[in-house]
């Protein structure tokens, strides 16, 4: 009874749930706070002047608007497909639907690096279509439209993964409804699955951003590390450091971490402002309380 | 509208989930297809909405072929147990969306969707609701605003598909009663699905009753459930004790009470049961009919409901009776009273095969 009462009131934790607090704070601190943390202690380990330095060195610079770029396309197309496979998915019957969904995991099976290697395969010059992009004067590896293909192919499973079981959840019902109203496909897609699925695909973009900018293995075998023309933010990292440059390393490494709080704060934003949003939010905690005195 | 279908079949893989159907609702009819999960009655509701294609068979909409119509041609509205309201949008925009994705030259003005929404939601007596979002209403509140938002594109048949299923027991007698009335007001043609018989005689003017995807019993609420035609929708509709009939010397006798046909005696050697609804049971004194003890009394509002231990029959399988809570209250039954036992009616049929 005693028992059933402590865990009736939240606000009152019981010894053995203020220990697994305290572990999970520990852990929050040491794996993910304290890192962040010192990539910007690093970054300003010489002064303002110095990280601002870093920051506009042209290559530096170069890097950074190649990352935006590339991931300017990759995330969108990656959107487009991950929208069309999560639909096809979660409100069709078709033959060969388990091999679509393991196939769109395939990306978070293989390696990076393999990845990579599938398109030096592929495209590079003695590979299958080398002689014929040879002939055209085009250029795939080594090149941007190679570091675009590798980060596409990366990123492929993220926003499909992430909409998935949220379509499955959600069913048709409220699709077939907006049919029997006389909507039209289009229509239907736009005022009432997106918006259902907004949360849903919000996270997955950002995830898929977060990586599109972030990844490195891909990337790296395919880029060539051409200063100024192929390497991504990632890619001039390693190149800084390797040089012995931590301040610019980690000056451009914060960047990308600043990326991630920034993406994070955004989400807390709109959901802060969406009102329906937030009613859902506290049913669910209520559902929540409900289920588990 | 007039609905009617033509021999519709329709298979998921192996299952055969409705086989050969014709059924034809009228204009104005309010009908309930009735029956246990599985039975095939969603998926001959979603059949007619458009919402599912048949494998075989033609549906008509007022004599017209509409097999091949696309859902949004065929100006249904359909009600989802579980509402299906957009989440995402206010109670007026849930009312207003059939209207608001009209082409544009078909779509009222904006202060004409307002009033009818408005109009709309108190006709479901919500109109003080418009601005809350679907999280913020009961399920009572929902399933009306459902109803509502079907309305809303004054379609010519209300498809509802267990409308009232996922309600409280209180709430779902409410909107049977209300929907009802509703239905005689706007006298649009209304097809509903349900498992609940009570829910199908309260409501419906005709009852459908569906088995393993055909048409077992068609007909008004009364008939259907004082005349059923097989021994499964006499077991479906309502509560039934089952007694085998027995062959003894050409005649047939259920225990000790016979039964035997006024015409010719059943022949020796079939396999008959008797069903025998719980108010067909007359409860008398020890000394006329079968004799029996009563093993259980409970009382239910009006009615009492009498567990019967009837002689010869094995010690587990009790007969039950229904009495008036009046008649009670005069002989005031005992647990382990002895009383004699008459039935007032029964039904024969075959034994297996008709198995629910």
């Amino acid at each position: 009874m005693a028992a059933a009462e402590a865990r009736g009131d939240g606000r009152r934790a019981a010894p053995g749930s203020l220990l697994l607090i305290a572990v999970a704070l520990l852990f929050l601190g040491l794996f993910l706070v304290l890192p962040l943390l010192a990539v910007f202690v690093q970054a300003l380990a010489k002064g303002v002047g110095a990280y601002v330095a870093a920051i506009s060195d042209p290559m530096a610079w170069a890097a950074i608007k190649l990352t935006l770029y590339v991931a300017a396309i990759a995330v969108p197309f990656n959107l487009v497909f991950g929208v069309a496979a999560a639909w096809a998915i979660a409100k069709f019957e078709f033959r060969g639907k388990n091999t679509l969904i393991t196939l769109i995991d395939l990306p978070f099976a293989v390696s990076p690096v393999i990845a990579g290697l599938i398109f030096i395969l592929l495209f590079g010059s003695h590979g299958w279509f080398g002689g014929y992009l040879k002939v055209h004067h085009i250029r795939v590896v080594f090149a941007v439209p190679g570091i675009v293909l590798a980060t596409i192919f990366v990123t492929f499973p993220f926003i499909a993964r992430e909409l998935i079981p949220v379509m499955q959840a959600q069913g048709k019902d409220d699709e077939e409804t907006a049919l029997s109203l006389g909507a039209t496909g289009w229509q239907t897609f736009w005022r009432v699955t997106l918006p259902n699925i907004r949360w849903g695909l919000m996270y997955g973009v950002l995830l898929c951003n977060a990586r599109a900018m972030g990844e490195f293995g891909a990337v790296s075998v395919v880029s060539g590390h051409v200063r100024g023309l192929t390497n991504t933010m990632p890619l001039h990292v390693e190149i800084l450091y390797n040089e012995y440059n931590y301040t610019a390393a980690f000056a451009v490494a914060s960047l990308l971490a600043l990326l991630a709080l920034l993406t994070l704060a955004g989400k807390s934003f709109l959901e802060w402002r969406q009102p329906e949003l937030r009613h859902a939010a506290a049913q669910a905690r209520d559902r929540t309380r409900r289920n588990n005195p | 509208m007039s609905i009617a279908l033509r021999g519709i079949g329709k298979q998921f893989g192996e299952f055969a989930a409705v086989k050969n159907i014709d059924l034809d609702v009228p204009t104005g009819a309010l009908i309930a297809l009735l029956g246990p999960s599985g039975c095939g009655k969603t998926t001959l509701l979603r059949i007619i909405a458009g919402l599912e294609a048949p494998d075989e068979g033609q549906v008509l909409f007022d004599g017209r072929d509409a097999t091949q119509w696309p859902i949004r041609d065929r100006n249904v509205g359909f009600v989802f147990q579980h509402y299906a309201l957009f989440r995402h949008m206010s109670v007026f925009e849930n009312v207003a969306f059939g209207l608001k994705v009209k082409p544009r030259r078909e779509r009222p003005s904006a202060a004409e969707i307002r009033k009818k929404v408005q109009s709309l939601l108190e006709l479901v007596q919500l109109g003080w609701a418009g601005d809350r979002y679907p999280a913020q209403l009961s399920g009572g509140q929902s399933q009306r605003v459902a109803l509502a938002r079907a309305l809303a594109v004054d379609p010519d048949v209300l498809l509802l598909d267990e409308p009232f299923g996922a309600l409280d027991s209180q709430v779902r007698h409410e909107l049977r009663r209300w929907l009802r009335r509703l239905h005689d007001e706007l006298h649009f043609t209304s097809i509903f699905v349900t498992h609940d018989q009570q829910e199908a005689i309260e409501v419906a003017d005709t009852i459908v009753v569906l088995n393993r995807g055909r048409i077992e019993q068609f007909g008004v609420p009364g008939e259907v459930y004082d005349l059923p035609t097989s021994a499964f929708v006499h077991r479906f509709l309502g509560q039934v004790n089952e007694l085998p009939v027995q062959l003894r010397g050409g005649r047939a006798y259920l225990g000790p009470i016979d039964i035997s046909p006024a015409g010719d005696a059943p022949a020796e050697g079939t396999n008959n049961i008797a069903l025998i609804r719980p108010h067909e049971i007359e409860v008398g004194s020890a000394d006329v009919g079968w004799s029996a003890s009563v093993v259980a009394v409970r009382v239910i509002g009006p009615i009492v409901r009498l567990e019967l231990s009837a002689e010869g029959l094995p010690a587990n399988e009790l007969l039950e009776a229904e009495i008036s809570r009046e008649r009670y209250e005069g002989e005031r039954f005992a647990v382990g009273q002895k009383v004699g036992l008459r039935f007032r009616r029964w039904q024969v049929y075959p034994a297996g095969g008709a198995a629910a």
